[in-house]
């Protein structure tokens, strides 16, 4: 079965106010993007669909994930892994210990072998033991892309994840992350201020409009 | 004409210039004051209670060494029973306080309840411990409001039994004051580190990132957000466990006579007429030092060893450990520990004005002030004593701070490791173990000025509550105001009192209502540097609570609870009222 995520008849309003409505079905290996002005709901959507909206913010509509409801069940247990502006490493933990910390529990072994393959596959050989806080900005934001794909999502947000890094670093993560996105066959949706980021996803374009 | 217009800019120069350097001056001088202020008192204090434990005691007509005070110190019956039950009470209150402070954090981080709780648990902040005690006292007495409401429907009993609380000699009831007493301290820690704007803002990111990733809610937090945030927390939760292991409060008014704790034992035999008695609590003293050190030093290395074991289960993946369960059970022992606390304070205000109350009934059959007013007009010489030795003190203390804060802007680095560290010390160390000490040099110094003597021993426990209350807002404040103020030609001095302070004017006052609740709340230390000859409404409640009418001694302790309470309100209403005069 093709894995898919379906926002059915989403309405978002901030106190009374709509911002948004919505009515989409991203397939796996798809990545939708939304751009819009600040203000204009875009990472409110995408905390709704992860199921942490702020009180201050009302929907109506559906989740669907791989063809079941979500709307009710608890965001640990909606298996949508999240890209934010900032990597948002544990500092507590070494790179490898991030990266465990999303896998699902296992072998010990094995899921060592597993983080070291898959750093080496991003150029980042030998770096487990490492301290997050001593790696560069390029260098966290490939750490927090592994994390999350080990997790296994179901089902991919970025929210402007490469709004931090400069013009070229910026081109090599988005190459590697939406190669990435393509490989898994995962649903994706962007989040971006930037159209170069729109025009590489290379899938539908939604662009909101200020709030009304 | 040129004459003046030249000379005069040259003496308003030469006067501005004199004056900065005089401010600079004393503000870089008062990181050092402020050290010997906090180190001396309580290292001389360690001193003379050294000297005297191995039998050099002058003013005894004791000059040579000798171990006579440990000697009689090992033959006191029932010593092991007194270490014990310090050591019990303190740790095991220590851990139920820092455990349950942990629950609640991690059942309700992100959740509204958090704030609720809060807000529900800051007053108890400001109750002083003997007004804790007195109302946990009556919380548990075998007549008290637990008993009550269970009678006689559930307990069958008609009368009062005899019941064994307060004053078991398990020392449950003193585990119970001190947890419900430290537990929104920490809480309060806890939540004020998570309020640190870049701190906590990472944190509930990461708190985030990990629900994305699958994590129940409780786990998120265990395996998140506390190895950041426990670094912040070790210092508050080892001055909790020193204070509960070395108190005199709560055990004199909750805890067992035959034998009391280590530290009440400690307090009698220096009080004891018999003055070689002391040469005993000297050695008792250092006694009770080591036993609050080792507690200290078995936190530490169980912090460490809890960090060994757990450091694989960290990264294994497991991402639920029956939250669901947990946060069951975190409920209910918030909605107890929250009703505890209102049941007491419940309780506490009803003897105060209860007429009549026969034993079974929930409410008194009369209501009178006939209390409050008998006990008022004997209060007036506690209540001068306490609010003039508290806002004295207090003054002394903001005054101090600030030029501290200042100074460490003024030459643009923050103060030492060891300072901060420093300001800890009172905290720390056992009082009973360093404030006799400093009264034998008190008194060999000035005998008379009692007065002086409370408000300098004071000072050293509300300096640091003082200074740990304002320097985070001190250092939050934007420079580019004082870089704009200098830039248009004011002196530091200038800028420090018409720049910074009247922008500090809220934190100030939120750090002299604390200053003054600290004080308020102190009873060992009024007790001796005054010599006895100082009564202040806390002293006084501490010898009311094993005494005399329990309605009185309610009066005393609700006293004691609405002085910081008014501080506080004053502290929170007055910027309120400034600030709209000041935009009308």
């Amino acid at each position: 079965m093709q894995s898919s995520l379906q926002i059915k008849n989403c309405q978002l309003y901030r106190q009374n106010e709509l911002l948004l409505s919505l009515n989409e079905q991203v397939n796996g290996g798809e990545i939708l993007t939304i751009m819009g002005p600040s203000g204009s709901g875009k990472s409110s959507l995408l905390n709704w669909l992860t199921g942490t909206l702020p009180s201050s913010f009302k929907a109506n509509g559906e989740v669907w994930l791989n063809g079941q409801n979500i709307d009710n069940t608890p965001p640990h247990l909606r298996h949508i892994g999240v890209l934010y502006q900032d990597a948002l490493l544990f500092s507590h933990l070494t790179v490898a210990g991030n990266i465990a910390f999303a896998m699902p529990k296992g072998n010990k072994k094995q899921r060592l072998e597993k983080i070291e393959h898959a750093l080496e596959k991003v150029g980042l050989k030998d770096m487990g033991n490492r301290h997050p806080d001593n790696l560069s900005g390029g260098q966290q934001a490939r750490v927090a892309l592994l994390r999350m794909l080990l997790s296994e999502p179901k089902a991919i947000l970025l929210d402007e994840p490469f709004s931090k890094l400069d013009t070229q670093l910026r081109v090599d993560t988005r190459e590697l992350v939406f190669s990435q996105i393509r490989d898994h066959k995962l649903p994706a949706i962007m989040v971006t201020h930037d159209h170069s980021d729109a025009d590489a996803a290379n899938g539908k374009l939604i662009t909101l409009s200020s709030a009304l | 004409m040129s004459v003046i217009s030249k000379s005069v800019p040259v003496n308003t120069k030469a006067t501005t210039q004199c004056s900065t350097d005089m401010f600079t001056r004393i503000v870089k001088f008062s990181p050092r004051f402020l050290l010997a202020l906090l180190i001396l008192p309580v290292l001389g204090g360690l001193i003379s209670v050294l000297l005297p434990a191995f039998g050099y005691a002058p003013v005894l007509e004791q000059t040579t060494f000798s171990l006579q005070g440990f000697n009689a110190l090992w033959q006191t019956p029932g010593l092991t029973q007194m270490v014990t039950l310090s050591v019990a009470t303190g740790l095991i209150s220590t851990l139920l306080a820092f455990i349950i402070t942990l629950m609640i954090l991690a059942a309700f981080f992100n959740s509204p309840w958090l704030n609720r709780i809060q807000r529900l648990l800051s007053p108890i902040l400001v109750i002083p411990h003997a007004a804790a005690a007195i109302a946990v006292g009556f919380l548990i007495a075998p007549s008290g409001m637990i008993s009550r409401l269970a009678s006689p429907w559930l307990s069958g009993w008609e009368l009062a039994p005899n019941g064994m609380f307060p004053h078991d000699s398990f020392g449950i009831s003193i585990i119970l004051g001190l947890t419900l007493k430290e537990l929104p301290f920490l809480l309060l820690m806890a939540l004020g580190v998570l309020a640190q704007p870049e701190l906590g803002k990472k944190l509930r990111q990461q708190h985030k990132v990990a629900l994305n990733l699958g994590y129940c809610p409780m786990t998120a937090f265990f395996k998140v957000i506390l190895p950041s945030l426990y670094p912040l927390l070790r210092l508050p939760l080892l001055a909790v466990l020193a204070y509960a292991s070395a108190s005199v409060e709560m055990p004199l008014i909750l805890g067992p006579n035959t034998p009391p704790t280590l530290a009440v034992a400690i307090m009698h035999w220096f009080n004891d007429v018999d003055l070689n008695l002391r040469i005993k609590a000297s050695a008792g003293a250092l006694l009770q030092l080591a036993v609050t050190g080792g507690l200290l030093a078995l936190w530490l290395a169980g912090e460490k060893a809890i960090k060994v074991l757990f450091s694989d289960s960290l990264t294994n993946g497991v991402r639920e450990y029956g939250g669901f369960y947990w946060q069951k059970i975190t409920v209910v022992l918030t909605a107890l520990v929250i009703s505890f606390i209102l049941l007491s304070l419940i309780g506490l205000v009803m003897w105060s004005v209860a007429g009549f109350w026969r034993f079974p009934e929930a409410m008194p059959e009369q209501f009178t002030l006939l209390h409050f007013k008998s006990a008022l007009m004997q209060m007036g010489s506690p209540l001068f004593n306490t609010l003039a030795i508290g806002l004295v003190t207090t003054l002394f203390a903001i005054i101090l701070t600030l030029l501290c804060l200042e100074s460490e802007q003024l030459s643009d680095k923050p103060i030492s490791r060891f300072t901060s560290l420093i300001i800890y010390l009172p905290l720390l160390v056992p009082s009973i173990a360093f404030l006799f000490g400093l009264v034998w040099i008190q008194q060999l110094v000035n005998n008379q000025a009692a007065f002086f003597n409370v408000v300098l021993t004071h000072l050293l426990f509300v300096l640091p509550y003082v200074f740990l209350s304002l320097a985070s807002s001190y250092r939050r404040l934007d420079p580019r105001f004082a870089h704009v103020a200098a830039s248009l030609g004011a002196a530091p001095c200038k800028v420090f009192f018409k720049v910074k302070l009247p922008q500090l004017f809220a934190p100030i006052l939120i750090a002299a209502a604390l200053g003054l609740a600290i004080s308020f709340g102190q009873y060992l230390p009024t007790l001796l540097a005054g010599g006895g000859r100082i009564a202040t409404i806390t002293t006084e409640a501490v010898t009311l609570a094993n005494g005399a009418s329990r309605r009185t001694s309610a009066v005393y302790a609700i006293m004691q609870m609405v002085l910081p309470l008014i501080g506080f309100i004053l502290a929170w209403g007055l910027p309120k009222y400034f600030f709209k005069s000041a935009r009308v």
